[in-house]
């Protein structure tokens, strides 16, 4: 299996003289191509950060990131902007969608930004509906979804843009624990049959269950890597 | 395509902001619509009082004639000009006239003053003499008829009928001349000067009786466009001028409506950019509240690959869309206010005198189309130049920061 994301004696520290802090202390950490792991810690281990400076969305003060082999750590501008676009789906806690725009929109929205063709875009939002289970559903205004059908949406969003890995920052905090199951399962199963690469961070039981791999965290330095 | 959808979606997002928001653009635009169709006007009146009363747009006078208003500087021979006039198409009227400073007595008191020999007919079109008398007649064919102000009569205490006896220096030799009139009019222009110094005389009496044969002290002018007069390239002007003859705009003329005119312009741009201002600051402030309102919605869109330019284009669409939405709104409520104050103008609390001219009781604006294309223009760029700073935050947004801080 290919390497996707590597990242090489990572630091990332917040605060200044008594009161710096190194949220991310020399993490060096790879996720091959197919995986679905979780990155698990306490609250303030650092496991969000982490996340975040692997999805190019903070910088980090040393270190490396390559996404298949490419540095991401030192991009800005548009070029950040693009690459994420590109390469890297999101999931977020909550709120993940633009609440103007309907289901079938936030899902076309990324590809519009990649300048897919109208055709295709139009294609692919269908195809990705029917996958997260919500065909029928696209006019709807997120208002207009529970919050179980509102990450099912951010799940196809994330996908749409035909990434090289999907990260999900706790996915699952804002759902009662049946739809977070269903929602885990779902994500589960496109990782089995479409093989994407999916990596969380988390403290929820469900997804530490679910996981192949989990990657301890505890005060900034990778505790322990469990694969299973 | 997608940003423009965005944009008027953000917009109606938070309908009574944006309501709000909207009326403050809105009221911005339609006073300062109000306030240039109410200055233009006010200028129209001062202006108009100025040279329609008496002055005319522009004056032919002998160099040096306006200075001390000296009686022996006068057109010896006008016929040439008067010719040029005649034919001139810029012009629609013209009045011949001489001036002259008298003794002007009654049986009952003397005052000094100035005597105007005037072309009755010619005066109706060049002037508002005409339409100054309050009591008794116009000029005719008389030629010992004459035309008193109102003060000036209450201080001689005479009235329509009486005798008037006019005492001057003839131009020609200094000797002392008299002449007698009978009072056929009694005219109220309405500033005291005009009404309480004046008297107006037939011309041909005022050649005969001062010696002045075919000579004149001053020609008025009127224009189709009163502003053709201060014109430096006019025709015109160019074709009366010989020796010792000068030509004068009413710009000229009166070089304290010039003044005043500057003055007035300046004022109404200081007003227009303090108002444009607090608008601004309205429009800064709402749209940082939304950008706020949405920060974590942003932030995402950022995370997921938008570009700064993005967000930053689309802030400023929000901008414009609001901008154009209040001029939308502004526009058919100005036109409509100014049409109705247009006709009907706009109370001020009874007529007051200024600078020599006198105000109506009532204003009334003036509807320019400049105003209704120029002023809405103005709103909607200065509305952007005003979102462009929220544009830029917006666009700098850091996205992990801005999801920790939202959440």
């Amino acid at each position: 299996m290919s390497i996707v994301i590597e990242t090489q004696n990572l630091r990332r520290c917040y605060g200044r003289g008594v009161t710096l802090v190194a949220a991310v202390n020399g993490i060096s950490v790879s996720i091959e191509q197919g995986e679905f792991t979780a990155i698990i810690g306490p609250s303030g281990s650092g496991k969000s950060t982490l996340l975040n400076l692997i999805g190019g969305l903070d910088q980090p003060d040393e270190g490396r990131v390559l996404l298949q082999g490419q540095d991401i750590a030192g991009m800005t501008g548009n070029a950040i902007s693009d690459f994420r676009r590109d390469h890297i789906g999101f999931i977020f806690q909550a709120y993940n969608l633009i609440p103007v725009l309907s289901a079938h929109e936030n899902i076309e929205y990324i590809m519009l930004l990649q300048g897919v063709p109208k055709l295709n875009r139009q294609a692919r939002v269908l195809e990705m509906l029917g996958l997260v289970g919500l065909k029928g559903l696209g006019h709807r205004r997120p208002a207009e979804l529970s919050g179980g059908q509102q990450q099912r949406v951010a799940v196809a969003r994330a996908m749409a843009s035909k990434p090289d890995i999907i990260l999900a920052d706790e996915p699952t905090a804002n759902l009662d624990s049946k739809t977070g199951a269903e929602l885990l399962d779902l994500m589960r199963q496109l990782n089995a049959e479409l093989g994407l690469t999916f990596l969380f961070s988390t403290h929820d039981q469900m997804i530490m269950a679910r996981a192949q791999r989990l990657v301890h965290i505890k005060d900034g330095v990778v505790e322990q890597d469990e694969v299973r | 395509m997608l940003l423009v959808q965005l944009a008027f979606r953000n917009l109606f997002r938070n309908g009574r902001r944006t309501f709000l928001t909207c009326l403050l653009i809105t009221s911005s635009l339609v006073v300062m619509i109000l306030m240039d169709g109410l200055i233009l006007g006010m200028l129209g009146v001062m202006v108009g009082g100025i040279t329609q009363t008496l002055e005319g747009e522009a004056q032919i006078y002998k160099s040096g004639f306006r200075d001390r208003f000296d009686s022996t500087l006068y057109l010896a021979s006008p016929e040439s000009i008067l010719t040029v006039l005649e034919e001139d198409a810029t012009l629609t009227a013209y009045a011949p006239r001489v001036i002259v400073p008298a003794v002007i007595g009654s049986s009952y008191n003397t005052l000094g003053g100035m005597v105007y020999g005037v072309d009755p007919e010619k005066e109706i079109a060049t002037s508002r003499l005409r339409q100054a008398l309050i009591e008794g007649e116009y000029l005719t064919n008389n030629p010992r008829g004459l035309l008193m102000g109102r003060l000036m009569a209450e201080k001689l205490e005479i009235g329509i009928g009486d005798r008037v006896v006019l005492t001057a220096s003839a131009v020609d030799n200094n000797e002392l001349v008299q002449g007698l009139f009978r009072v056929s009019g009694i005219i109220e222009f309405g500033p005291k000067e005009l009404d309480e110094s004046f008297v107006f005389i037939p011309i041909g009496a005022a050649q005969a009786l001062f010696h002045l044969g075919d000579g004149l002290h001053q020609i008025a002018l009127r224009f189709k466009d009163f502003q053709d007069a201060n014109r430096s390239d006019l025709a015109l002007a160019r074709e009366i001028q010989e020796e010792g003859v000068e030509f004068k705009g009413w710009l000229a003329l009166q070089p304290s409506v010039g003044a005043m005119l500057e003055m007035t312009s300046y004022a109404t741009l200081i007003i227009g950019v303090v108002l444009f201002l607090f608008a601004s600051l309205g429009v800064v402030n709402s749209i940082f509240m939304s950008i706020y309102e949405r920060l974590y919605e942003l932030a995402i869109a950022k995370a997921i690959g938008t570009r700064p330019a993005f967000i930053g284009g689309l802030i400023l669409l929000e901008a414009f869309a609001l901008a154009v939405i209040s001029c939308g709104i502004g526009l058919p409520i100005a036109f409509c206010l100014m049409t109705y104050f247009a006709a009907n103008g706009l109370p001020l609390g009874g007529t007051m005198e200024f600078s020599g001219v006198v105000l109506p009781g009532r204003l009334y604006p003036e509807l320019v189309w400049y105003q209704f294309v120029q002023f809405p223009l103005y709103v909607i760029l200065l509305t952007v130049v005003a979102a462009i700073y929220p544009a830029l935050f917006a666009a700098r947004i850091a996205p992990a920061r801005s999801l920790q801080k939202a959440l």
